[in-house]
This record gives C-alpha cells, structure tokens and sequence, in this order.
C-alpha cells in the first residue's frame, strides 16, 4: 500500500485562549521538539458536563500535542477523562458533555471541533481511525467481520469496495491472521486478541493517519496483550501513524509509547518523553502510581499503595491543586491556587507541581 | 491445609450425534494450600486456573481425584454433606461492582452471613456487631461511613474489601482471589494486594491467588509457591522467586517475556522468547502440549510429556525435557548499564 504524504500544517502558530486567573497554560512550542510539528494538536481544551450540580469540567484546560509519527501514551485512572479526551479528538463527546472551550486541529483538517456534520462524518475513519474501549464487543453479532467491513465502506460513501476488501485482507495478513476467514467469521468465533485485531483493522481500512486505541490490551491476557502491542507497534511503523494510546496501565504506556502524557481528575499532570518520565518522574502523582505498581524487578517490598482515591466529576476539588488531597508534599499554596505548567528540559518535559517546581511551604 | 490430589474436569462439548469433543480443563492437577500459606496460579486465558478456583469453592463439580479438607475427602461425600467443608474455602469474586447486592446496605450485606455463623457458633446479636466492626477495621474500612450505605456509593477498592470482609464472615482458612484486582484503579490495587499478603498473618488465612498478572503474583505470593498451569496442567512449580527469577520451563519463559518493560526504568530480558502460534485448545497434540507452539521444541517433545520433575537438577519442579534458565525477565536499567 502506498500513502501519499500529507499535507504538513504548521504548528506553534496558534495562540492559545486566555485562562483563567492563576492557570497557566502550557504554551504548545511544537518547534522546539526535534520531531518536527504536531500532527495532532489539542488547544486549551475543556469538557463539561452537565449535572444536577451544574456543569462540571470532565477535562479541564488542557493542551497535547501528538508529535507526527510517534506514539503518544496517555494513562489515568478512570474518571480522569482520558476517554472524554480522546473522544473530542472525534468531536463525539456524548451528551450531556460539551466542549466548552479550546480546539482540536488535526493535520489536514483544521479544528475539528468547527467542522460540519458532513466533513466530520468524513474525517471519522478517513483521517481518524479509532479503536473504542469495548471493541472486543463492538462487532455485530449478526454479520460476518466482512459484511461489517463493507457496511462500514459503503456508510463512509467508498465506491472502491473491492480495494477496501484488499486493503482489510493486506492489513489481515500483516497482522499475521488467516484474512479469509476473519472476514467470513462471526463475532464469537473469534478469540478476544483478534477481535481487538479487527478492531484495528477497521480503523485504518479507511487510510486514516491518526489512530486512536482506547485501553487496547484491558481484559487481555499477557501473551495476547503482548502479541497486541506488537501489532500496534508495527503497523503504526509501517503505516506512518500518529497514534494516541489511552490505559490505565502504565506498563503497557511505558512498553508501548515514546512520548506518555499522565492525566489526573481532568489535566494533564505531567507530559514528556516516556523513559526520562519513568526513570526521573517528577508530579507526585505519577510517582505515586510507579510506586504502587507491582513489578517485576526490583525489591517488590518497596511498593507503596496510593493513599486515598481518584476523584469523580463531582469531588473534583474546585479550587487548587486537584491532586494535593492525596499528596505527600501537599503545602498551603497548593490549597490556593492550581500550580502553573513548569518546563524542563528545552520545553520537552511538563509538570504541573509546586513542590516539583522548587516552591517551599 | 487444603490438598488438591489430582483433579480432572472436562467440559462436555455440544451438538448431539456431531457434537464436539468435550474440552479436558483439567487434566490431573494436584497442589497443597498450607495454612496461612500463599499459592499463585498463573496463565493464560482458558488454561484452567479459574476453573480450579471454582471447584475449590464447590461451585464446579469435578471428574476425578480429590479434595482433602481438614482430612477429609470430598470424593468420598455426597454433595449435600460436602457443603460445610467449602465454608471453610471462600471466594473473592474479580468483579466487586457485580460481586454485591445493589439493594442491601453494606450493614444488610454483612449482618445476615454473621447471624448465621452466630447461630453456629452460639452467639448473640452483639457478637454480630462487634464482628462486623473488627472485620471491618481489619479491611481497613470505617464502619460509621461504610455501613449505611449501599454499594454504589463506595469505589471499586471499597466494594471490594467489603467483599474481602464478607467472605471473612464465616472464618474460612483459604480466601480464592480470582483477578480480584483487575477492575479495581491502578491507585488503588496494591492496597487490596497488600490486604491479601496482611490477612495472612493477622488472621490467619491463606491465600490461593489466581491471575494472569505475574508481577501481582509476585507481590502477593511473596514467600508462597506459584504453579504456572497450561492447558489444565500444572507445567512448572516451585518457590515464586525461584520460578519468577529463573523459569526454566519454555512457556513460563514466554509469559515472563510478554510481561510490558517500562522504559527508562527496565531493560528487556536477553533471551525473550515469543510462543509461535496462539493457543488452539481443539486441537491434542502428541507429547508435550505446549510443543506445537514452543519456540525452542525438538523433536523428541512430539513424542513424550515428561511428568513433573526436577529433571536436570532444577530447583523447581517442571515438566520438560529440556531445562534451561533463559535470562527472560526484565532487569532494572541501572543493573543492565553495569
């Protein structure tokens, strides 16, 4: 298969909207990274939702830049709205969810949070492939994988259905499983690593350049996980994808994912490239979270649980560092205000921390 | 002490006159749970382990062998007879959102199985509230904020250590965890492992811990024994620091291998392997199961399963022909700079 090269966008240009008093906002300085620009870049964004309590932020003000051709690792817990995040990239925020502020632009695109139903129905799939939580259930009992995969290129207006057979038979084959029969299967005739594996496929059948995976490997075993992200891996390099790998196990981020972004109660906490972010973590959180991690080297008596527990859409503290109820180095200021963004290492590392920045109580 | 002596199961297949074969998840497996010991099973999906665990608890009959609690043989018990010896064997389900009566407080949830044991033991309704409080403390949950509720007001590490102090009730000697941390948050996952390697000695419980999950094995059957299980039978067994730091069987190997390496932090394991098909239980190959997808299978393997031994002078037991500590597992990235 032969891809024609996208048009390259510039990033960095844009401005970001202004925050609120006492947030700062991490500006995107995409030049400053060596990879070259986003391919993906999401712009002070937050997502509300709206509740008997008024409208709650499920994503607060954040930004992200998915650098092209790398893979982008996002890890939380849930409830801390890396789904409502990855979501947005589709702009399918469910309802009662709204964006209530920033911008999406994706390579190609432009913002696509502005975008028209139509031109929206043709950047899902055609620009954005994604994988959902359940893929594993997303199939239709009923059909065959191949009758789905026809539906899927005659819903998105493809008149080439037979290049899109070949195309799912070539990314069949790549994947190392039996095409023809994948394709004439029903759903419960195959195993839950391949249907994941089908679930990649239709995400990218469609040519799209950025790939989405939301918690790929959750309900998998350690052989299947394994063969999974090998996968994932090796598509993504053969196809030239931007990829956005979202779990809550940081295992599978820091084996996968050359950049990892930490998201707690709706920011991102800590961002930067995956190996300095594991051996030298700096937020408290992500700290906590490597600490609390059975694992398999190491003195497994030094593991530590996580006092306390991650807060949902409503006892999100309202004021203040969201994370300094279960902080070890929480001081009065973090009551007060939400730590700005500090960078470290020529922009490439963020953490959002005041002890992390030096401050003293 | 619990004794499994080796217990078969097989699942009939369906179908009528073109029915199936029936599939075999269990062919022999036998293992002791001492007494405040701490047994980890690890494997694949659909290698028996959960299967084990459910008979253990007697919600799965088994074919043949026997289970031996406090001496006593459930084969030889009809089924009526053998329900006051699995009291003593509890399970802690993988799904606490499921695993508890959304329409009864947590007070309703505990009170009825410690009337019960009340009875039996001839006590009155202070004893229940008493027991119900120090079981709650000893799970390390506050009984004023906890009992009123019901149990979607609690997080999922809450609802399951009401499950842990549920099943503590009727004073078992073995709680069966069955992934019983794979849907809780990863923050909180290791206080629910640590609750499990604590009941130990506080009170006395042992644990048999079922997972797929080897670095949770490692953490909960610290100091225990860990049995890898393929295809219903046990393949290597031995100490958990033995089996996890210097595996010699080949697909105990690949699990270690398939284990996620953190960057920065871990360097891969020199002699990773990667088994060369996926899991196919239709078929029954000859000699070693594991053989028609083992990396490093002679052909000697195709024609004979060696039982489980220490053959070839291994620390642990295992049932290969050919032995070797391969360097597997992930070591930390100071050690591999070294």
């Amino acid at each position: 298969m032969v891809r024609v090269p996208r048009s390259s966008r510039s990033g960095g240009a844009d401005t970001v909207a202004a925050a609120p008093a006492g947030i700062t906002v991490g500006q995107p300085d995409a030049d400053a990274r060596l990879s070259g620009p986003a391919a993906v870049s999401v712009r002070d964004l937050t997502v509300a939702f709206s509740t008997p309590e008024g409208l709650l932020p499920a994503v607060s003000h954040v930004s992200l830049d998915l650098d092209r051709g790398q893979i982008t690792g996002l890890v939380g817990e849930s409830g801390s709205g890396k789904s409502t995040l990855a979501l947005t990239l589709l702009n399918a925020v469910p309802q009662p969810g709204r964006v209530t502020s920033g911008a999406v632009l994706i390579d190609g695109l432009g913002d696509v949070l502005g975008l028209t139903r139509r031109n929206l129905r043709r950047a899902r799939g055609a620009s954005i492939g994604y994988v959902f939580q359940a893929s594993q259930n997303s199939l239709n009992p009923l059909k065959q994988v191949g009758k789905q995969l026809l539906d899927l290129g005659r819903s998105h207006g493809e008149s080439d259905l037979r290049g899109l057979l070949r195309r799912a038979r070539t990314l069949l084959d790549d994947m190392g499983m039996d095409a023809n029969r994948v394709l004439a299967s029903f759903q419960h005739e195959l195993s839950g690593g391949m249907r994941q594996r089908v679930g990649i496929v239709f995400a990218l059948v469609l040519n799209a350049h950025v790939l989405i995976l939301d918690e790929p490997t959750t309900a998998l075993d350690m052989l299947t996980q394994a063969s999974v992200l090998e996968i994932v891996r090796k598509v993504h390099a053969e196809h030239h994808l931007t990829t956005l790998v979202i779990s809550h196990d940081v295992g599978v981020i820091g084996d996968l994912a050359q950049r990892i972004a930490v998201m707690y109660a709706g920011r991102i906490v800590e961002e930067g490239p995956t190996a300095t972010v594991l051996a030298d973590p700096r937020h408290p959180y992500t700290r906590g979270l490597l600490t609390a991690m059975p694992r398999i080297t190491g003195d497994v008596a030094l593991a530590r649980p996580l006092p306390g527990r991650p807060p949902d859409l409503t006892s999100i503290p309202r004021q203040g560092c969201v994370f300094r109820e279960r902080c070890p180095l929480a001081m009065d200021i973090c009551a007060a205000a939400e730590p700005p963004v500090t960078k470290t290492e020529g922009g490439e590392r963020r953490f959002a921390c005041y002890a992390a920045a030096g401050e003293t109580p | 002490m619990i004794e499994v002596q080796e217990i078969t199961r097989t699942f009939a297949g369906r179908g009528g006159l073109l029915r199936r074969p029936g599939v075999r998840a269990l062919r022999g497996v036998s293992l002791t749970i001492p007494d405040r010991g701490a047994v980890c099973l690890i494997g694949e999906s659909g290698c028996g382990k959960t299967t084990l665990g459910r008979i253990l608890c007697g919600l799965e009959d088994f074919d043949g062998g026997d289970l031996v609690v406090d001496g006593q043989s459930l084969a030889a018990l009809k089924a009526k007879d053998r329900a006051r010896y699995f009291r003593r064997i509890q399970l802690i389900h993988q799904d606490p959102y499921s695993a508890l009566n959304p329409t009864r407080t947590i007070r309703q949830i505990l009170d009825d199985p410690l009337a019960l044991r009340a009875r039996q033991l001839g006590q009155d309704g202070a004893w229940v509230a008493g027991r119900r409080d120090e079981l709650l403390g000893l799970v390390g949950l506050d009984p004023a904020y906890v009992l009123p509720r019901y149990p979607h007001m609690l997080s999922g590490g809450m609802r399951q250590r009401v499950v842990i102090a549920r099943a503590l009730t009727v004073d078992p000697e073995v709680l069966v965890a069955d992934e019983a941390v794979s849907m809780i948050d990863v923050s909180l996952r290791l206080g629910i492992l640590q609750l499990l390697r604590d009941l130990r000695d506080q009170v006395g419980v042992a644990v048999l811990f079922i997972t797929h999950d080897v670095a949770t094995a490692r953490y909960v059957g610290t100091g225990g024994e860990l049995h890898v299980i393929y295809r219903g039978t046990v393949i290597e067994r031995g100490t958990t620091d033995t089996v996890i730091q210097h595996p010699v069987h080949p697909y105990t190997q690949c699990l270690l291998s398939a284990i996620p390496v953190l960057r920065g932090i871990e360097e891969p394991g020199a002699a990773r392997i990667v088994p060369t098909a996926p899991l196919d239980d239709r078929q029954e190959p000859s000699g070693c199961l594991f053989q028609p997808r083992c990396p490093l299978a002679a052909p000697e393997c195709a024609e004979r399963q060696p039982p489980l031994s220490q053959l070839g002078g291994t620390v642990q037991e295992h049932a290969c022909l050919f032995p070797e500590d391969r360097p597997v597992v992930a070591v930390p990235a100071a050690a591999a700079a070294d």
